[in-house]
């Protein structure tokens, strides 16, 4: 069964965290619920700094230089937001590592899947705006190279570059363009996550207390103890307004620092790899992403669960347990039967995992790979042959 | 008419406590003979019927086997197995049943000598009760 060595290396980790954490508050038993605890840390993190926030070319700066150096308790909220953004995105990828090593992400839950690759997406994007939001002088080569890896891309390229840009140059507009994406991206994402646990019965969507205390406390004394700097002021913006000049990808510096997630396309930008290919590169990492489901091949051939008629009564404990949507309960008509409904299986989300078998007292849902008669007659089989 | 044996039958979750190689070719575990294994795709689809069965037809015990609680590759599995087994959720265990003679293990594919260990000692305990009223039902 388990020869895939992804699979067990997952359970190895798992294992391990079993004795660190308890089986209960396994931070990996929670790998999807987490990142909602940080949206919540994000969004509430993010209130103080949208308060004190000037998306303007003269203020921008200033404003954050603001709330880093002046602001009471500025630094431990801006710390608190970078913090939680990149456990976000820790939490975020893991969670699409496991799932996709323990062979969770493909045919009945291929809509989470792709949801889920679309919310890795744009949660990327809303770390890039956030970078950007801060106008220094790190913030504007990061613009420089998204811009300039934007326009590289013929045809599309340009129009989405001055969509970001908000026009042909920087400008004020540039910024409030930012601020819009960064906080109208995350309203989005609620959109998403609805489509993303929208065939989940019951979707593991909180950690437990315990995990989320000790995530908040470790993301206060991370914050408090390691307090987040601000970059030099954007060369050539000393006279307040002025847009700094871009120049070619060139212009990428060594003291410049982002996220390992953002600072490839910049390294490889720097080793002279054509803009083209570099952006090319990374909207590789999405779209292979997205086609990774339909590589391997079908387990279920086909297979769903199968409801015999005669027996089902209508009791709706299978449609109650199905943890993938798969069952509904129709009105079954006049068929001779005492019964109203009957339940009906959608051949698409059916997992065949035999959780409505386990539900069911009436022998009327089965699925195809191990019938229920097959395990009970093992089971007499095995204790009549050594009667003693 | 059956009588009562030693015997105790596992039903496991194939993706559950890994038997390659710890079994002999009528599904029996090699370290006690005494343990029949039966494999299912998951534990969700264990059906108490089926434990009372094993138990109906003279099995001196009966146990399920189910990934951690909260890894089931199927989401929810092992959790429903567990109330069902517990009186939680329906279909349950029907009272009459000798809960002495049930048993539940929730472990990884690495955990077969957890089980191993934890089933010998289950199978002595079965074999130390009176004769199981059960039995004596053909």
């Amino acid at each position: 069964m388990y020869t895939d060595p992804l699979q067990k290396a997952t359970l190895w980790i798992e294992k391990g965290l079993n004795t660190l954490f308890s089986q209960r508050y396994n931070p990996f038993y929670y790998h999807g619920a987490l990142p909602n605890f940080f949206i919540w840390a994000l969004f509430l993190s993010g209130l103080l700094l949208f308060a004190y926030y000037q998306p303007t070319l003269a203020n921008a700066y200033a404003s954050v230089h603001y709330i880093t150096y002046e602001l009471p308790f500025g630094n431990l909220f801006r710390a608190m937001h970078r913090y939680a953004s990149d456990g976000m995105m820790i939490f975020v990828i893991l969670h699409m590592l496991r799932v996709w090593f323990t062979d969770r992400y493909r045919e009945y839950r291929i809509l989470p899947w792709v949801t889920g690759v679309i919310l890795l997406t744009i949660t990327f994007i809303i770390g890039l705006t956030g970078y950007l939001m801060i106008w220094d002088q790190e913030a504007v080569t990061l613009a420089n190279i998204t811009f300039n890896l934007l326009k590289s891309l013929p045809v599309v390229g340009a129009p989405v570059a001055e969509a970001l840009m908000a026009g042909k140059v920087i400008s004020d507009y540039t910024l409030t363009r930012f601020m819009f994406l960064h906080l109208g991206i995350p309203l989005f994402m609620m959109f998403m996550l609805w489509l993303h646990y929208l065939r989940i019965t019951r979707p593991v969507s909180e950690p437990p207390l315990p995990l989320v205390v000790m995530m908040a406390g470790g993301l206060f004394i991370v914050s408090s103890i390691l307090p987040v700097g601000l970059g030099v002021l954007p060369y050539g913006a000393h006279d307040a307004g002025a847009a700094p000049l871009l120049s070619g990808l060139g212009s990428v510096s060594s003291e410049v620092y982002f996220d390992l997630l953002y600072a490839w396309p910049q390294y490889l930008a720097a080793q002279n790899v054509p803009p083209v290919a570099v952006l090319l590169l990374v909207l590789a990492v999405p779209v292979g992403l997205l086609v990774l489901p339909y590589l391997q091949k079908k387990a279920l051939r086909g297979q769903f669960a199968q409801v015999a008629r005669e027996n089902c009564t209508g009791c709706s404990l299978c449609y109650q347990d199905c943890p993938y949507e798969a069952i509904t309960m129709v009105d079954r008509g006049n068929d001779g039967t005492r019964f109203k409904r009957l339940a009906v299986v959608d051949a698409g989300r059916c997992a065949n995992c035999g959780l409505c078998v386990g539900a069911c007292a009436f022998k009327a849902i089965e699925i195809p790979r191990r019938e229920t008669s097959s395990v009970l007659a093992e089971i007499e089989a095995s204790l009549l042959s050594s009667t003693t | 008419m059956t009588t009562e044996n030693n015997k105790v039958i596992g039903i496991v979750c194939e993706r559950s406590v890994d038997f390659a190689g710890k079994l002999d070719d009528n599904g029996y575990l090699l370290d006690n003979p005494a343990v029949k294994i039966i494999q299912v795709p998951c534990s969700g689809q264990i059906q108490p019927i089926m434990l009372e069965t094993a138990l109906k037809n003279g099995a001196s015990g009966t146990f399920a086997v189910g990934c951690r609680m909260g890894d089931c590759h199927y989401r929810e599995g092992n959790k429903f197995c567990r109330e069902r087994l517990i009186g939680k959720r329906m279909p349950k265990l029907k009272p009459s049943v000798d809960k002495r003679r049930v048993e539940d293990y929730w472990l990884s594919a690495l955990e077969y000598d957890k089980l191993s260990d934890m089933v010998s000692q289950f199978v002595v305990a079965c074999n130390q009760l009176p004769s199981p009223a059960a039995a004596k039902k053909p």
